[in-house]
């Protein structure tokens, strides 16, 4: 208990320059660089304060130097006048947030985004060809002006569907910053005053009590009992006593400086604002992290890695057709509008809405399971996750201190730990239990809150510190009702623990009323304990502690200590009525009564648990080929019990050190190979050159930082990074927010995670659960997955959609699909389909398989590619053109006829154009009868693409195993393609601007062989991967 | 080639693996140039195959590579056999059995495919065309009602001519010459019969057999023949125009009741046009004419014409001239279709 706060906690703000020393070569530019950033940026922001370092030395100063250098007075405080001239020079008490970029550059951002380029491209190349039909003749149609408006229209609305999207996403975590305002109370004009905390100024002197955040930066002036969390600065978790002396140079140290944004535990304490706003250590730590540049989440290089492709193809397909057309004799201003079809044709315009829709309903449906996202795109990269930094407590851990073994009889017993039913099974028969019982009910100070009787008793509120609270609750589950017992065994003497003596005591009357001797109970450090006791209670009996006993105590001690638990001895003596009399005063400082030869009575051990959810969650981050490190700021022993506990560290895995004690050798002789856990801490950590650490992280399947810093967390996620893995880090404190930004994905607690935590991660866990994680990483892998089919979906019609643009131009066929309606079936029906794909359930365990390779598992990857492409996309084609030519066919257009037509039927003049069977046909009757065709393509299309979104419904199991209709959304998806088509043909058929026409209905079904087709195919294909895998079928067709 | 080098040369350096990956990536952004991964890939089986006589080679290659850093020096015969032997393992490498028989596999799995897709979209077409007879049309609506053309017709609907100068109009006596030329009465009674007027000249029988068509002379057509004007009124500036009203399979006007032309001004003053003569005199295309059986049977069926004389015009100005078919079942107001069961063009003779 009480450990002194050792080195490593002695967190500056020169986590910086930590790193500086402790980093080699090149990097060390880099941190400098870092270090620099964050001082420009502040320079920008308040050019008169910039200050090279922190020299705050007004905790060295005394009280009357401080009203000097601030003009204020310890009494009155400053006069209101002076207070509003000092926030009209510094502004108010709040951190800047981080800069945001302007709303009309995100929105532009995401009008030339994507795809949105090319579109506006043709949107112009439509406007030029306009123009120049124009200017030849006054009278040309106004076809290109449409299509050219439609598609700056689609970009248009894309784009503001993105950007609404994005800022439905980022309304959620506004709600965070939005939290109360926080009052302070200040002394002004020799009054006490509620104000809100944003309006102190240096110099205001403000009274904090137990509970209160602190406002600013203050200098403690007078302190009673206080005791502040610095856990979110520092990472220290155990509370800091504060006091108005001046005990250590360095200001992060010393008792009398409390620091914005930290908490005050208990106690009272009056302080002189120091600092404010930008200017407190928060302020500097958070402009830290916001000079930490956030790195592009896997799922944006996936996705512009698919643009580039998909534009690659564009551009090149149409510049090669262009060339083509061109060289055929077509005119250039043709050729032009070839090009423009080409690019729509390949550009899937919905697709990009469609994939943040999909992000959005996952991220809907992590939010359900307790995993706030911040970022859309941080949905996926949870799922790409390779390692996961984890905090300890509170995330792998209760956070609670709880009884876990007893040591009585010379035996121990185990506790039961998990959060909810509290059944204690061990042996409460023995005498010894029925005293030790005794004095943990009545050597404890801590108390329930009243009006909880209805509360779970583990629930309840208690006053009193960590252990006393895991005590009381103990006694309350086995015995009952514990403040009743201590009202029968009334108090009559107490000494309260303190670190000096490590024990306490208290002296009770009991309870039997026959009994009139006091019962002293005692309980401290064991060893501390120990030494007070002769005898030793076993079976109830007292024996005489013998060499033997003491030898069975120390061998428990240090197997609970080893455990990382927290061990407290516990003895009782029964003061004789003789010499202590009903009337006896007892004196505590005097100690007029025995502190030696009492009797031993057992040891209790304490622990925070692990929360119970968590081992499995960690065997489940194993199966996934995830790498789970812990990095905690506790005692490395404790840690590995934790680690060893949850699973971080496996049964049968030992550290080097583990190794050496097994073989009683020294730690250097060890081969370090055979070692498959290591526990590294933040001493070693700091003295670790950059190629070291690698090493720990690659040679070590199993690590714990114990001791670390959070500033260290950072070098540990960037040698993570290092290793080509992308890596989640937990954290809820102020000093992890540089940590939570580097990292490939942050996650924020959300019950005990600072503002600062929450605005630098991309996820907040609400439960602050380690399980939560886990099931962020299931939906993240299942939806690069589910994405992966959806764009396989989009892709593959853009083959059938390009196809009548190539013929057109080779073959001299007339237009099979135009434009327009190219665009119903990217913005139309294809739509509700591949945002059902999203809803598809996972083919196999996804949680079984390793962890995607950033560079090597892509979204869209070459077979994707070759077989939506080359393979289905093809087969979609033939189907759609059987559709047109049987159209075309039975209207008297044989498809003989139809090759090389393309001149004459596009001849205004002609009006009297044979067919096959020696029909002529004016201008317009052959117009829309290519109407028809475009609608009987589209129709094709639509029939072949129900066909592709069953398919795209797995990738290598068959259809039958997933369950046809399993997924309920896919026949809503498929229900609204054909209610579209239906619509698009019959009812707007008449609309001749959209040129769809009302299509006989046995055209509908030209295509469905087609469609039977392409399953089959596609069967087949998944049953050659199931059945061989690895082979050149399984690497060449599995997308 | 040139990057199948560089990775062959990779495991010289330090972090040999390192190097392998990075230029894997490089590959998988790569993706539709699929000989260049394949090439790549070989390259690299080759790189773990070699690793043992990677050392030996070390010596040349450092070699190499002074050669290179000495500004591109000379490379030697050494290095020229070494990448010759290297494009031999491309092609063939008897270890690994792997090589360009691997691209060729994949051509033939793509041949077959293509293929097969091709054989069912010719099956497809095959059962396209059993459903489609030669000789009718499956739907005809589409192409109904019937459309109209006038000739002489050169690209242009403005028949701007000046009566004294031959150049203007020449070229529409020509065409209407040319065009009357399958209507001579010479050839005419020679393919074809002379069948009763007033009715449809229905020929039952199978679809394949031949049908016979009713003949329409160009003496039918009166001064507009060509025949007794051989200037078909240019000179006189009366034009004489031709009216055809396009085919359609199985089309018969409603009974008894032959399709009328008629024309007049379209906009401005009526009296612009003050006579119009019409030949055949009726107006009319007779019902003998229909139904046309399809160009595969109805081999030389001649499709009617209506004449119309333009005798008296205003001259020296543009006068717009709209043409209607006038029956049962004709449409002749189609907004967007100004060719269906119409025709408007304008007459400007000069004087």
């Amino acid at each position: 208990m009480g450990q002194k706060t050792p080195q490593i906690y002695s967190v500056e703000l020169n986590g910086a320059k930590d790193m500086k020393q402790t980093d080699k070569g090149d990097d060390k530019d880099k941190y400098r660089g870092l270090w620099s950033t964050c001082l420009e940026l502040r320079k920008n922001h308040h050019k008169e304060h910039v200050t090279k370092e922190i020299d705050l030395d007004d905790h060295k100063l005394s009280n009357k130097e401080l009203e000097n250098k601030y003009h204020t007075n310890i009494v009155t405080g400053l006069s209101s006048t002076q207070a509003a001239e000092l926030l009209a020079r510094d502004g108010p008490n709040a951190l800047s947030p981080p800069q945001e970029t302007p709303e009309i550059i995100k929105f532009l951002k995401q009008m030339v985004g994507g795809f949105s380029i090319l579109l506006w491209v043709g949107a112009i190349l439509c406007w030029i060809a306009y123009g120049i039909q124009f200017s030849n003749d006054k009278s040309s149609s106004l076809d290109n002006v449409y299509l050219g408006t439609v598609l700056a229209l689609v970009v248009i609305l894309t784009g503001i569907f993105a950007y609404y999207q994005e800022a439905k996403s980022t309304n959620i975590m506004a709600s965070f910053s939005k939290m109360i305002p926080q009052q302070a109370l200040v002394i002004r004009d020799s009054e006490k005053k509620i104000i809100p905390a944003e309006q102190l100024v240096v110099g205001d002197i403000v009274e904090i009590k137990g509970g209160d955040q602190i406002p600013a930066d203050i200098r403690l002036l007078f302190a009673q009992g206080c005791k502040v969390d610095n856990s979110s600065l520092t990472g220290e978790s155990e509370p800091q006593p504060r006091s108005c002396e001046f005990t250590h140079d360095n200001p992060l140290e010393t008792k009398n400086i409390g620091f914005y944004s930290t908490t005050c535990l208990e106690g009272t304490a009056t302080g002189m604002v120091i600092n404010t706003g930008d200017r407190t250590i928060i302020g500097h730590i958070a402009s830290l992290a916001s000079g930490v540049g956030n790195e592009k989440t896997p799922i944006a290089t996936e996705i512009e890695h698919f643009v580039h492709i998909v534009a690659g193809v564009a551009i090149s397909i149409g510049v090669l057709f262009f060339i083509i057309a061109v060289s055929m004799k077509y005119r250039v201003l043709d050729s032009i509008i070839f090009l423009i079809g080409i690019i729509v044709a390949n550009v899937p315009e919905g697709l990009l809405a469609t994939v943040t829709v999909t992000l959005s309903l996952t991220a809907k449906r992590m939010a359900k399971k307790n995993c706030l996202v911040k970022n859309l795109e941080a949905v996926e990269t949870l799922g790409s996750t390779s390692i996961i930094c984890s905090d300890k407590t509170g995330t792998l851990t209760q956070n609670r201190m709880t009884v876990a073994h007893l040591w009585f009889d010379n035996q121990i017993f185990m506790a039961d730990t998990s959060e909810d039913h509290f059944k204690q099974t061990f042996d409460q028969s023995s005498g010894t239990w029925a005293s030790l019982s005794k004095i943990i009910t009545l050597c404890n100070r801590a108390e329930f809150r009243p009006g909880q009787e209805r509360v779970p008793i583990m629930k309840r509120v208690v006053v009193g510190d960590a252990s006393e609270t895991a005590l009381l609750k103990f006694s309350e589950v086995v015995l009952g009702d514990v403040m009743e017992i201590r009202k029968r065994n009334h108090k009559v003497a107490e000494i309260p623990f303190n670190s000096t003596n490590k024990f306490q005591l208290s002296i009770h009357k009991t309870d039997d009323p026959t009994d009139k001797r006091f019962l002293m109970v005692m309980k401290g450090a064991p060893e501390k304990i120990l030494e007070k006791c002769s005898t030793i209670m076993v079976n109830g009996q007292e024996q005489p502690l013998d060499q033997s006993t003491a030898e069975a105590f120390y061998t428990a001690y240090m197997e609970l200590g080893g455990l990382g638990e927290r061990v407290l001895g516990f003895c009782h003596l029964y003061l004789s009525a003789d010499e202590f009399p009903e009337t006896y005063s007892f004196d505590v400082d005097a100690m007029n009564f025995p502190m030696s030869n009492l009797c031993f009575v057992g040891l209790l051990s304490m622990i925070d648990p692990p929360r119970s959810t968590v081992p499995d969650a960690i065997t489940k981050c194993r199966s996934a080929g995830i790498k789970v490190i812990m990095v905690t700021g506790d005692h490395p022993i404790t840690a590995k019990a934790i680690a060893k506990s949850v699973g971080i560290i496996s049964a049968n895995s030992e550290t080097v050190e583990d190794i050496a004690k097994r073989l009683n050798i020294a730690v250097e002789q060890v081969n370090k190979q055979d070692a498959k856990a290591v526990v590294v801490t933040g001493m070693e950590l700091k003295d670790m050159s950059e190629d070291q650490l690698d090493e720990v992280l690659t040679s070590y399947p199993e690590i714990v930082f114990a001791r670390t810093s959070p500033q260290q967390k950072l070098i540990i996620v960037e040698g993570c990074q290092r290793q080509d893995a992308v890596v989640a880090v937990t954290g809820d404190g102020v000093n992890d927010s540089p940590a939570l930004k580097k990292a490939d994905i942050g996650i924020a607690m959300g019950i005990a995670g600072s503002d600062a935590a929450k605005n630098a991660a991309d996820m907040v866990l609400l439960d602050d659960n380690f399980a939560s994680i886990v099931t962020g990483v299931e939906e993240g892998r299942l939806i690069f997955d589910n994405l992966k089919k959806t764009i396989a979906y989009t892709l593959t019609k853009n083959i059938a959609e390009l196809c009548p643009f190539l013929i057109y131009i080779i073959v001299g066929v007339p237009l099979p699909l135009g434009t327009i309606t190219i665009l119903f079936i990217d913005l139309g029906t294809d739509i509700v389909p591949s945002i059902a794909l999203a809803y598809e359930k996972a083919e196999s365990d996804i949680m079984n398989r390793k962890p995607r390779h950033k560079k090597k598992d892509r979204l869209v990857n070459k077979p994707l590619a070759v077989y939506s492409y080359l393979h289905i996309g093809l087969m979609q084609s033939l189907g759609a053109f059987l559709v047109y030519f049987t159209v075309y066919a039975q209207e008297g257009f044989r498809p003989s006829t139809l090759i090389n037509l393309r001149v004459e039927w596009e001849k205004d003049f002609v009006n009297n154009l044979e067919d096959s069977y020696g029909q002529e046909w004016t201008r317009y009757q052959r117009k829309y009868l290519e109407w028809t065709g475009y609608t009987a393509f589209f129709i094709g299309i639509m029939i072949q693409q129900i066909a592709d979104l069953i398919i795209r419904k797995t990738r290598k199991n068959s259809i039958f195993q997933q369950g046809l209709f399993r997924n309920k959304v896919i026949w809503v998806g498929i229900a609204s393609q054909i209610i579209i088509a239906l619509i698009l043909s019959y009812g707007l058929g008449s609309i001749t601007a959209l040129n769809f026409t009302m299509l006989r209905p046995q055209y509908w079904f030209v295509a469905v062989p087609h469609a039977f087709l392409i399953w089959v195919y596609d069967e087949v294909r998944k049953l050659f991967i199931r059945l061989y895998p690895g082979s050149w079928w399984d690497k060449n067709m599995y997308y | 080639m040139r990057r199948q080098l560089r990775s062959r040369r990779a495991p010289v350096f330090p972090h040999s693996y390192r190097y392998r990956l990075d230029d894997q990536d490089e590959v998988n952004q790569n993706y539709l140039a699929d000989e260049e991964e394949e090439a790549e890939e070989e390259a690299r089986v080759m790189v773990v195959h070699n690793l043992e006589e990677e050392e030996e080679e070390d010596e040349v290659k450092e070699e190499e590579e002074k050669n290179e850093e000495e500004g591109q020096g000379q490379p030697t015969s050494n290095t020229w056999w070494r990448k010759l032997q290297i494009m031999n393992e491309y092609l063939w490498d008897p270890e690994k059995r792997m090589s360009l028989a691997r691209t060729g596999l994949i051509l033939v799995i793509y041949f077959f495919f293509y293929a097969s897709l091709a054989a069912v979209i010719t099956l497809c077409m095959y059962t396209l065309f059993l459903t489609i007879g030669p000789y009718m049309p499956t739907f005809t609506e589409r192409v109904k009602p019937p459309g109209v053309m006038i000739r002489p017709f050169a690209h242009s609907l403005n028949f701007n001519f000046n009566v004294s100068e031959p150049d203007t109009w020449q070229h529409y006596v020509i065409s209407l010459n040319g065009f009357l030329q399958g209507y001579n009465d010479s050839l005419q009674e020679e393919m074809n019969i002379d069948c009763p007027p007033g009715q449809y000249f229905i020929q039952d029988g199978n679809e394949d057999e031949d049908k016979k068509a009713c003949q329409f002379k160009r003496s039918f057509l009166k001064n507009c023949s060509g025949l007794e004007d051989p200037t078909f009124g240019y000179s006189t500036g009366q034009p004489c125009i031709l009216l055809k009203m396009n085919r359609i399979v199985g089309f018969r006007p409603e009974l008894g009741d032959p399709v009328k032309v008629s024309c007049k001004v379209q906009r401005g003053d009526e009296n612009d046009i003050r006579s119009i003569n019409y030949y055949p005199e009726s107006a009319s295309f007779d019902l003998r004419y229909y139904p046309y059986y399809g160009k595969m049977t109805h081999v030389n069926y001649t499709s009617p014409l209506v004449a119309m004389h333009f005798t008296d015009v205003v001259k020296n100005q543009a006068v717009p001239v709209q043409c209607q078919l006038k029956g049962k079942g004709i449409i002749n107001d189609v907004i967007n279709d100004r060719f269906v069961g119409r025709i408007i063009f304008t007459l400007n003779i000069e004087t």
